[in-house]
């Protein structure tokens, strides 16, 4: 059946990017002990187009079947608590930098107050503190209005022609109203998407190398702790995913 | 507006055209000049670590597990960090960032200041800072060298905010030229009550030139009688320091190491402001911390037309006499104040500034380099120091917009 393959496609394609998470998690560590500058801007070239990849091809996928993007049933249920329009929050990325930038100065303020500097992320210069802010502001902005195109989408449901369909009782189209609303569904992914894309872009383009290495290696470990948090969760209550 | 330091500004705004760029070489003394912290750092004085706040906010730990970083090739990236191309181009002089019609050529006392505002861990920046040097301009009757300072913490919208960042300078200069002999604190009195007027009828006829930007009340209410905002004002003139204050922003002098409070938080449950709300009829109410009639959490401000006459916004003046021992005046909103202590902040703009301090015997047998840097890389110093308030307030986990201003205040720098 046509539809447990989409499943099933859609399930591997995930898990295969999980485990290139994994991968590219390790390379980054390795990376951040010993490579130069030259060699981590190469990997952080690499990792985000292979972000990019899986963007455009779960673009294609989801364009044939939206639904379990914004549901998806290969995620453990804390991870699915947590989404928006499928999948990470773009802004949610600047706290990133925030709380790795706090981390190394507050454990360093005695080493600060004495001169002493220390800490890649705690470096963010004031250029850099500028940039980061200018797209916060720019993101969360665009995040709202998706959040709003997101609420039309959702109030559409239950307004006409739908509404109608389901009241008279058999007149009118049903697949033809749900594949449209799909269609739209599709593309307010693929602008949630985008902008998670060009946010991250953005930021290992405001990062030096290392700082870049240092932000997606926190990203990726935090992602695949949530996955193993949301598994044990899973289990502790008796879910079978 | 987003944040900046005015120095970073300068690379990209239109107030760049009337710079006075540095030449290539001196910049890159400055550069140079840079890297000396690291030889010699000044061993400043770590004063007492007070961690927590006075307010609510218990948590400060951030809570990110992150992977530990490594000290060696840090240090090694920081270094790096300093000589990469675009850190050039931000050395260039100190032309404010919100006073682009000032004329570079109006300052033989130019202050030295740094200033970073950002939208924080907040979805809204509601935040505004004014920095305008001289900006009463040449007149008989003032000293020269009067230089503006504000910091507006905006709530319920930022209108008002920023309407305060675009004309309370410009009402303040008024006052002082109409005001002849009369008293620091009636003038700035007067502005304040001035500005607070302009903001209840720009928001009761919504005409809309000061809410052209879009802001989000727009949305909500025709009249957006619930929106208001701090205000810290300093003046500084060749002598004294006028602060006034509206809320709970926070002026204060760092005067040889020891923080000094230019302005006290208006705090509905201070005893005497208190007093003053219930006085004239109103009630402060603990939701979530004292608040006016359970609403607001300051008891005074510019605006919150609704809370009349509870909250008001007449301000209080400081009036503080400069002194040779003066190193810097810290403005800053709550989002500062309620994670880093006063003490904690000049300490960390201490130590930003000393690690900065023109050499006046030169340190180095290259002492071409260290006497043409002096001027830019102590105001690098006031910059560093807003930016690592800032970032420290970051860290510490403050979940409003953080804005610091960092004034130097040493003379013959």
């Amino acid at each position: 059946m046509a539809a447990a393959s989409d499943q099933s496609n859609e399930n591997c394609h995930y898990q295969e990017w999980m485990h290139l998470q994994e991968e590219e998690l390790s390379e980054l560590t390795q990376a951040a002990a010993c490579a130069t500058n030259a060699e981590l801007s190469r990997l952080v070239d690499k990792i985000m187009s292979h972000f990019e990849e899986y963007m455009r091809q779960r673009q294609l996928m989801a364009r044939a079947d939206v639904s379990p993007y914004y549901a998806p049933t290969w995620c453990t249920s804390l991870e699915r608590s947590v989404l928006w329009i499928g999948g990470c929050r773009p802004s949610s990325y600047i706290r990133l930098i925030y709380a790795l930038c706090g981390l190394d100065i507050e454990s360093h303020l005695t080493d600060f107050l004495s001169g002493v500097h220390r800490g890649s992320l705690g470096q963010l210069s004031p250029r850099q503190l500028v940039a980061v802010d200018d797209l916060h502001q720019r993101t969360i902005r665009e995040e709202r209005s998706l959040s709003t195109k997101l609420a039309m989408l959702q109030e559409d449901l239950l307004d006409n022609p739908i509404a109608s369909i389901v009241v008279a009782a058999g007149g009118g189209n049903v697949d033809a109203a749900l594949d449209k609303h799909g269609r739209e569904m599709a593309g307010v992914l693929e602008e949630a998407d985008r902008l998670r894309l060009g946010t991250v872009k953005e930021i290992v383009r405001i990062l030096t190398p290392r700082q870049a290495v240092d932000f997606l290696a926190a990203g990726k470990k935090l992602r695949l702790c949530m996955q193993e948090w949301g598994k044990k969760r899973d289990l502790d209550h008796g879910r079978t995913t | 507006m987003a944040g900046m330091c005015c120095e970073v500004n300068l690379a990209e705004t239109e107030t760049s055209a009337t710079v006075q760029p540095s030449s290539r070489s001196a910049r890159r003394r400055g550069m140079e000049i840079h890297q000396f912290k690291f030889v010699h750092s000044d061993s400043a004085v770590a004063p007492p670590h007070s961690g927590s706040g006075k307010r609510k906010r218990q948590k400060f730990d951030a809570v990110v597990p992150v992977l530990p970083l490594r000290e060696s090739e840090i240090r090694r990236d920081q270094l790096s960090g300093e000589v990469e191309p675009e850190a050039k181009q931000l050395r260039v002089s100190v032309q404010p960032a919100a006073a682009a019609e000032t004329k570079p050529e109006v300052a033989p006392d130019y202050p030295k200041f740094g200033m970073t505002s950002v939208c924080g861990r907040r979805r809204d920046m509601e935040d505004a800072v004014a920095i305008h040097p001289s900006f009463s301009g040449p007149n008989p009757n003032f000293p020269d060298g009067m230089h503006f300072f504000g910091v507006y913490d905006g709530h319920g919208c930022s209108h008002v905010a920023t309407t305060c960042r675009d004309r309370m300078h410009e009402i303040v200069k008024e006052e002082l030229e109409a005001a002849g002999s009369s008293s620091w604190e009636r003038t700035m009195c007067e502005s304040f009550l001035k500005m607070d007027k302009e903001v209840g009828s720009c928001s009761s006829g919504r005409v809309g030139s000061c809410c052209a930007s879009a802001c989000r009340c727009e949305l909500q209410t025709p009249q957006c009688d619930a929106v208001g905002s701090t205000a810290v004002v300093a003046v500084v003139t060749p002598d004294k320091i006028i602060v006034s204050n509206c809320g709970d922003s926070r002026a204060v002098l760092c005067r040889n190491g020891v923080a000094i409070p230019l302005s006290v938080d208006h705090k509905p449950d201070r005893p005497d402001e208190l007093n003053r709300i219930q006085e004239a009829g109103g009630r402060v109410i603990f939701w979530d911390g004292p608040r006016v009639l359970g609403v607001l959490a300051m008891s005074r401000a510019i605006g919150d037309n609704y809370l009349k006459p509870f909250v008001i916004s007449e301000p209080e003046v400081t009036i503080t006499e400069r002194t040779a021992e003066d190193e810097c005046l810290i403005l800053a909103s709550d989002g500062l104040w309620d994670v880093v202590s006063n003490e904690t902040a000049c300490g960390v703009a201490r130590m930003c500034l000393q690690s900065r301090k023109p050499p006046s015997p030169p340190r180095s047998p290259g002492s071409d380099m260290t006497v043409t840097a002096a001027g830019e890389s102590s105001d690098k110093g006031c910059s560093d120091a807003s930016i690592l308030l800032t970032k420290l307030a970051l860290a510490r986990h403050s979940t409003d917009n953080v804005s610091v201003v960092v004034v130097d205040l040493r003379r013959g720098c």
